[in-house]
């Protein structure tokens, strides 16, 4: 089942033990947009019938930033996310296996940044409370650590296929030949 | 350290980053980060602020308009609104590029994102005009331009961003939209009607094929009646007008036009899951990075240089901004740019007595064209993309089409008062005014 939910490209650069986590990021993504549109659709009916259900927003909120983070994790994964160039793409031999390499170790720094920062903002925000529900802070800033922690494995996970079967995708390079 | 080599560091390890292949939202959080280490601020408290970046209820807006896009594009629906603007336009020299432009104007009304419009065109009209002997080039710059015009006739997701984080009434964002996204595509048209290939002369549409094209693309040209409507008479949200959208198009309209897509729903929202967390991820790092920028009085240094420069003349500001940001918007993504620089943008919008959503509309005609920009031209890379042509030879296509851009950002400079008329008639508040208390109407700022 998993596999139709895991994009082909950039095989090489992937885990075929973390293709599961991916199938999940990625139905996840899924779970918490449609968890989202439900809460609005059920904060918009319950106004609308006088009886408006407040704490309703708390989950939209909780749902939209779960799914934001969750995403990012999974757009790590498969090397989804905006670039400001790809002037890596143009490149070839040591020069863009080192380019490569810096890129995602800046992207695994960054992310332990998010985890151990996270983490200590996850702590000291389950000591605060979202009215009227009273929800915990910190049952959302816990997505943070975790989107943190899951882009660190997928770097590493990149960073060592990548020295290992090489950047560039064969398969996307076979296409480019062809065409 | 001084302040302003600090903000000098930061923007460098954002671009130096970013040019070396780091994803965005990664480089704008390391410049970030390496700042936060040259002062006393905690790395905490930027972690903490990533996530109060994207804890604001108006951003809840952008997944509903990405999926009335999305969901518009996989059940082909879209395809109608071709046959419609077929009917109109096709008959005119260069009928399939002056359709490309209608059909973006009409879905410019139903999805907020250029992506969405760029990938139905592309996979649609682009094959067509393939066929008919247009250059790839011209098609490819055509498509991409184009599509900008999502991002000024509402709903647009540029306006929630700038809205949310400034702010700013969306409500009248979105109407002031609505001049510019019209004369970039009036723009457009002349353009492939005097100077664009002539394509084949197709005979003007018979009435009775108008009427059967109108009938069959009604249903989706509900949605901007809805959301819209919902916004003006107030009784919905931005984001709530999106969820009644999407509503319409999963219990209504897929049913009715394309049943058989139903049970393709769950991956379609799935696939939204994934691509609105994508800028979004980019708005939390984005709004650290303003946080940052104004905890080093970076939106005092710029609007110091500028006010230097233009006094308190708010045309002066005005163009000076506008040059800013067709620089940065050569460069930076358009969402984390509104971000970065809200800060400056109020305090320069302060100074010179400039009415936030006559400054909100016009960054954001300049922001839309940085799309077709290069190096980062979004849709320009996109569509060069789909429609199998290199980057560069769609930039060389595009030149005479920035007329167009240059031509609008101007007149939305210098017709403050044609460009708010919209929201002053339609939603007096967006624009400052309040209810005559002595006798019926609005009393209005001076624009």
């Amino acid at each position: 089942m998993s596999s139709s939910f895991v994009v082909p490209r950039d095989r090489h650069l992937k885990w075929p033990s973390l293709d599961w986590l991916e199938a999940l990021l990625y139905i996840l993504c899924g779970v918490c947009i449609i968890g989202f549109s439900l809460c609005v659709l059920a904060d918009v009916t319950s106004r609308e019938l006088g009886r408006p259900w407040l704490w309703l927003q708390q989950f939209t909120t909780g749902f939209f930033a779960w799914g934001v983070f969750i995403g990012m994790a999974l757009a790590a994964r498969r090397n989804d996310h905006m670039y400001l160039a790809e002037i890596v793409q143009s490149m070839e031999g040591n020069k863009r296996r080192n380019l490569e390499v810096f890129s995602r170790l800046v992207v695994l720094v960054v992310s332990l940044f998010l985890v151990v920062f996270g983490w200590a903002n996850f702590l000291n925000d389950m000591g605060s409370y979202r009215m009227p529900s009273l929800i915990p802070l910190g049952y959302y800033t816990i997505s943070v650590p975790i989107a943190g922690a899951l882009v660190a494995l997928f770097q590493v996970e990149q960073i060592v296929n990548g020295l290992k079967n090489g950047f560039p995708d064969p398969v996307a390079s076979t296409e480019q030949v062809a065409s | 350290m001084n302040n302003g080599f600090i903000i000098l560091i930061m923007a460098s390890c954002f671009l130096g980053f970013g040019y070396m292949g780091v994803p965005v939202v990664f480089s704008i959080t390391a410049g970030v980060l390496v700042a936060a280490s040259l002062t006393k601020i905690s790395f905490g408290s930027i972690v903490g602020q990533m996530f109060h970046g994207i804890d604001a209820e108006a951003l809840l807006a952008i997944p509903f308009f990405l999926l009335v896009g999305e969901l518009m594009t996989a059940a082909n629906v879209t395809t109608r609104m071709i046959v419609l603007a077929q009917t109109l336009v096709g008959h005119l020299r260069g009928g399939l590029a002056q359709v490309v432009t209608v059909f973006s104007i009409f879905f410019a009304g139903i999805s907020g994102s250029s992506t969405a419009d760029v990938a139905a065109l592309a996979r649609t009209v682009g094959p067509e005009m393939d066929k008919e002997g247009y250059d790839r080039a011209f098609t490819a710059a055509l498509i991409a331009a184009a599509a900008t015009i999502a991002n000024l006739i509402p709903p647009s997701i540029m306006a929630v961003v700038y809205g949310a984080t400034g702010n700013v009434s969306i409500g009248g964002l979105f109407l002031a939209g609505v001049v510019p996204g019209l004369m970039v595509g009036a723009g457009l048209m002349i353009y492939s009607y005097f100077f664009g290939p002539p394509g084949i002369h197709r005979p003007r549409a018979t009435f009775g094929q108008f009427s059967e094209a109108t009938k069959a693309a009604a249903l989706p040209l509900v949605i901007p009646i809805i959301i819209m409507g919902g916004i003006l008479t107030g009784w919905f949200t931005p984001t709530e007008a999106g969820l009644v959208a999407v509503t319409y198009i999963v219990f209504f309209l897929i049913p009715i036009m394309n049943r058989g897509h139903l049970k393709n729903l769950p991956r379609d929202f799935a696939n939204v899951g994934l691509m609105y967390s994508i800028p979004l991820a980019a708005v939390a790092a984005a709004s650290a990075f303003g946080w940052m920028l104004a905890f080093l009085k970076g939106p005092e240094v710029v609007s110091g240089w500028i006010s230097d420069v233009a006094g308190t003349n708010a045309i002066l500001i005005m163009l000076l901004l506008v040059v800013l940001f067709v620089i940065v918007g050569d460069f930076v993504d358009a969402v984390p740019a509104i971000i970065i620089f809200m800060p400056i943008l109020n305090a320069l919008a302060e100074l010179g007595q400039i009415h936030p959503v006559h400054m909100g509309v016009t960054i954001i005609t300049t922001l839309a064209f940085g799309l077709i920009t290069p190096p980062y031209g979004i849709t320009l890379l996109m569509s060069s993309k789909f429609v199998g042509v290199s980057f560069m030879a769609a930039v060389k296509r595009s030149l005479p089409l920035y007329i167009v851009f240059f031509t609008t950002i101007l007149f939305c400079v210098f017709f403050p008062r044609v460009v708010l008329w919209l929201p002053k008639t339609l939603l007096p508040e967006s624009v400052g005014c309040f209810k005559n208390p002595s006798g019926p109407g609005h009393i209005c700022p001076q624009f």
